[in-house]
């Protein structure tokens, strides 16, 4: 029976619509209850800024990231933020920690924490790399999990759209789910990785796969309609076509329109646009390049059935990691730089490259401001997650940097000035002035995740939430945020306290204990008939094509020490 | 000037890790602080005055000050590691990774240096007058770059992976080079005065001469008739063509 009492917290809470106001909040056994007794353990806040735990809904953590990790020895040593990057000797709490873009798993669980995070996604989970995927997930300390699963490619999908089985194809899902012990459905380059295989790439909604006669508008349309009738608490969250090429803005736009009619079975959006900064690029090429975000915010300002996440592009090294097997070969081929690519049999492709966004060049500085005008012209935050794609656009340490850039115009206008000039003249961002605030920016990373992931105990503190608690060095009734940015970069790079399933786990920016995180994840069911009728085509797959077992392939209980069952029923 | 004078107590077998060997890290110490400071030993750390018998003439600043190794110590790796000004003299045979990263100064080994000797250094000037290992003025693995400025001149042989991702610089070897020799390198220069084999695979630009024999040359170079290096005339390849490189290698 643990009790914690923290007092004097002024708690942004937009879930709840409490506007950073002064309060007490009480944990009763990691969760937030009414009022503790008078025996509860006493934090006092001191009016410091306090809000939920902050929620990545979409970062590259685990899978991937290993191959990352295996081409770039050299990022083990670099060190651009001491304290949240570089080789950390272990401590009596903590394990050793290297790295950068692609830190060991240790490190990932500390530095997540430090910054107040609590909960992570893990944005592409190949089902043939599942086990792979969980294991390091169990390596990753504090934080709870989940992880998306990629069926962007995949044959047996594929097959039932051409054959217009939406029943089967729905029962697939869930067993895929349930086979990578994934939270919801990605969809990486809609059957771009499949025509990758023939050394193609699909070039919009319309180009049909090569051999499977479908067209990525339809995989869209099929995946989300079977995302509905599964009723999962997440909906269909999707890398556009196109991704990375100069004059992709129309292809994003196109495809968030081909998903408005979508009839959703819960209370949330019926599509997540992912990393949408990479998808907003206009111009013909790389010459008349510029920005896109204008257009893509407009149509979102219209919009109401979508969300969307940013993919801030940050300033330094960076990892390129993606199922978008082509987009990573022609990557390698602009950069000259090194490259990985896999095959993932009936699945996806995929590939790592690591490249480095510099302000002198005119495009890296173009992509930079696009993902800070995609946060700022979008009006409602409630449409809005944060993330830089991680380590896609750099990795999260740089969230700190990343947030004061969307709360300061002062800091903006600072960078801009020391860009090329031809740079200025493509983007928008001069001219915006907006601001967002602590409240806004608690929206952005943590409570839009909550009700995005249908998760109502995560990203707030109304009594029943998690006890996941960040205490930030800062006091929001007297702080200037769009002037004091080196005081809120310094408060979002360490926490006062970080608080996990009522446990203190930072403590002053040091690491003060490592629980074991919860792996979150969807059961859904469907009538055994369909199952079964199912399972008689993919078990000739396997027979077929598979070079695994059925039961070699399906991540097994004892993947997951701690897990979180959702369970829901086909509609 | 100040002179710091560091001889072994007893041969160690244990490698000690002396990156904080440096003129930057002792310039103006007296002998107590310069044997307080720590150094890695295995697994643990311990102080320079428990490993070193040290002695200090004068106190000056980073530019005057010169580190002297009495005898050999060849299993202290990294020592000058970083360094940005003054000298180190080693007068025996060194570990490895001596003289990595640095930006400027001079270090002269009296002896063989092990492998890594100048890998990454930026500037300044190393000079070994006896061996050099493998991946003399090389990169660390993943790293795009090894050697990027200064200068290392070997007066005995050297092993494999000479220059290994050489984008800057130059390193001059009098004797003889093992395989592949400025490999993947982008730019500097490499002169070898002996023989080698199977050299500048991958270059994608700078300039690597051998004088010596080639044992086996790469065949993805393109022949350009001759240029003269120094008053002799060599027959000129450009390459390595698969990888579009650019680069000038120059042999007899």
């Amino acid at each position: 029976m643990s009790e914690l009492l923290i007092k004097n917290a002024v708690v942004c809470d937009p879930l709840n619509n409490i506007n950073c106001e002064k309060m007490d909040l009480s944990v009763k056994d990691g969760k937030i209850v009414e009022s503790v007794s008078s025996a509860a353990k006493l934090i006092d806040a001191g009016g410091k800024l306090t809000m939920a735990g902050g929620f990545d809904g979409h970062t590259h953590c685990a899978g991937k990231i290993n191959v990352g990790r295996f081409m770039s020895p050299h990022d083990m040593r670099m060190n651009p933020i001491p304290g949240l990057s570089g080789k950390v000797a272990p401590t009596a709490t903590t394990r050793a920690q290297v790295g950068y873009n692609t830190p060991n798993t240790f490190a990932i669980g500390y530095r997540y924490s430090k910054l107040g995070y609590t909960t992570i996604t893990e944005a592409a989970i190949p089902i043939l790399a599942a086990r792979h995927t969980h294991e390091e997930f169990e390596s990753i300390p504090i934080l709870d999990k989940l992880g998306l699963t990629l069926f962007s490619s995949n044959w047996q999908v594929m097959e039932y759209i051409r054959d217009n089985e939406p029943d089967k194809l729905a029962a697939y899902v869930a067993w895929a789910l349930r086979s990578s012990r994934g939270y919801g459905i990605k969809i990486v380059n809609p059957g771009g990785g499949e025509a990758w295989g023939w050394a193609k790439n699909v070039s919009g909604l319309d180009d049909p796969v090569p051999n499977f006669d479908v067209t990525p508008a339809q995989i869209l349309l099929a995946l989300a309609e079977a995302n509905e009738k599964l009723n999962l608490p997440h909906s269909i969250h999707i890398h556009c076509n196109n991704l990375g090429k100069p004059g992709n803005y129309e292809t994003t736009i196109a495809s968030m329109k081909l998903l408005e009619n979508v009839k959703t079975s819960r209370d949330r959006q019926a599509v997540h646009v992912t990393h949408v900064q990479f998808n907003a690029y206009a111009g013909t090429g790389w010459r008349d390049f510029e920005t896109g975000a204008p257009m893509v915010a407009d149509y979102i300002n219209g919009a109401n059935h979508l969300t969307f996440d940013l993919g801030m592009a940050m300033f330094g090294p960076a990892m390129t990691m993606t199922a978008d097997g082509p987009l990573e070969y022609a990557n390698s081929r602009l950069l000259h730089a090194k490259w990985s690519n896999q095959d993932v049999e009936l699945e996806e492709a995929s590939g790592v490259v690591p490249v480095t966004y510099s302000s002198k060049n005119f495009v890296n500085a173009v992509q930079w401001a696009i993902g800070q005008e995609l946060a700022l012209l979008v009006k409602d935050p409630w449409k809005v997650m944060f993330t830089t794609d991680s380590p896609n656009g750099g990795t999260f340490v740089n969230y700190p940097e990343a947030y004061t850039l969307l709360m300061s115009a002062k800091k903006r206008a600072e960078i801009i000035e020391g860009l090329p000039e031809l740079a200025i003249g493509r983007m928008a961002l001069p001219g915006i002035d907006r601001e967002l605030d602590l409240y806004e920016l608690a929206i952005m990373t943590r409570a839009i995740q909550s009700k995005m992931y249908g998760m109502a105990t995560k990203g707030n503190l109304g009594v029943g939430a998690d006890a996941d608690i960040a205490i930030y060095d800062i006091n929001p009734d007297s702080i200037d945020t769009s002037v004091e940015h080196e005081a809120v970069k310094k408060a979002f790079s360490g926490t006062a306290y970080t608080i996990k399933s009522g446990e203190i786990i930072v403590k002053d920016g040091e690491i003060a204990a490592t629980p074991e995180g919860k792996t979150y994840w969807v059961n859904a069911t469907v009538p055994k008939a369909t199952e079964d009728a199912m399972m008689v085509n993919l078990v000739q797959k396997f027979k077929r094509y598979y070079s695994v077992n059925m039961a070699n392939y399906m991540v097994e209980d004892a993947y997951l020490p701690h897990p979180v069952e959702i369970k829901t029923e086909a509609i | 000037m100040q002179i710091v004078t560091l001889s072994l107590k007893e041969q160690n077998i244990v490698p000690i890790e002396a990156d904080t060997i440096t003129p930057d890290n002792f310039a103006g110490k007296s002998t107590d602080e310069i044997e307080a400071i720590l150094v890695y030993y295995g697994n643990s750390q311990a102080s320079i005055g428990e490993l070193f018998n040290v002695s200090v003439d004068g106190s000056d600043s980073v530019e005057n000050t010169k580190i002297i190794f009495d005898g050999n110590v060849p299993r202290v790796k990294r020592i000058g590691q970083g360094m940005s000004a003054g000298e180190i003299e080693i007068n025996g045979n060194v570990d490895m990774h001596c003289g990595s990263n640095m930006t400027g100064g001079k270090i002269t080994i009296n002896g063989n240096a092990d492998s890594w000797v100048g890998c990454e250094m930026k500037g300044g000037e190393i000079v070994v007058n006896g061996n050099g290992g493998y991946y003399v003025g090389g990169g660390y693995r993943g790293e795009a770059c090894g050697m990027a400025g200064g200068k290392i001149t070997i007066n005995g042989n050297v092993r494999d992976f000479l220059g290994e991702h050489l984008c800057g610089g130059e390193i001059i070897v009098n004797g003889d080079a093992g395989l592949l020799p400025g490999i993947s390198n982008s730019g500097g220069t490499i002169i070898i005065e002996g023989n080698t084999t199977m050299v500048a695979s991958e270059m994608k630009a700078g300039t690597v001469v051998v004088k010596g024999n080639v044992a086996e040359m790469m065949p993805a170079f393109r022949e350009e008739g001759t240029e003269e290096f120094h008053g002799v005339t060599f027959r000129k390849f450009t390459g390595d063509v698969n990888v579009g490189g650019k680069g000038v290698l120059l042999v007899k």
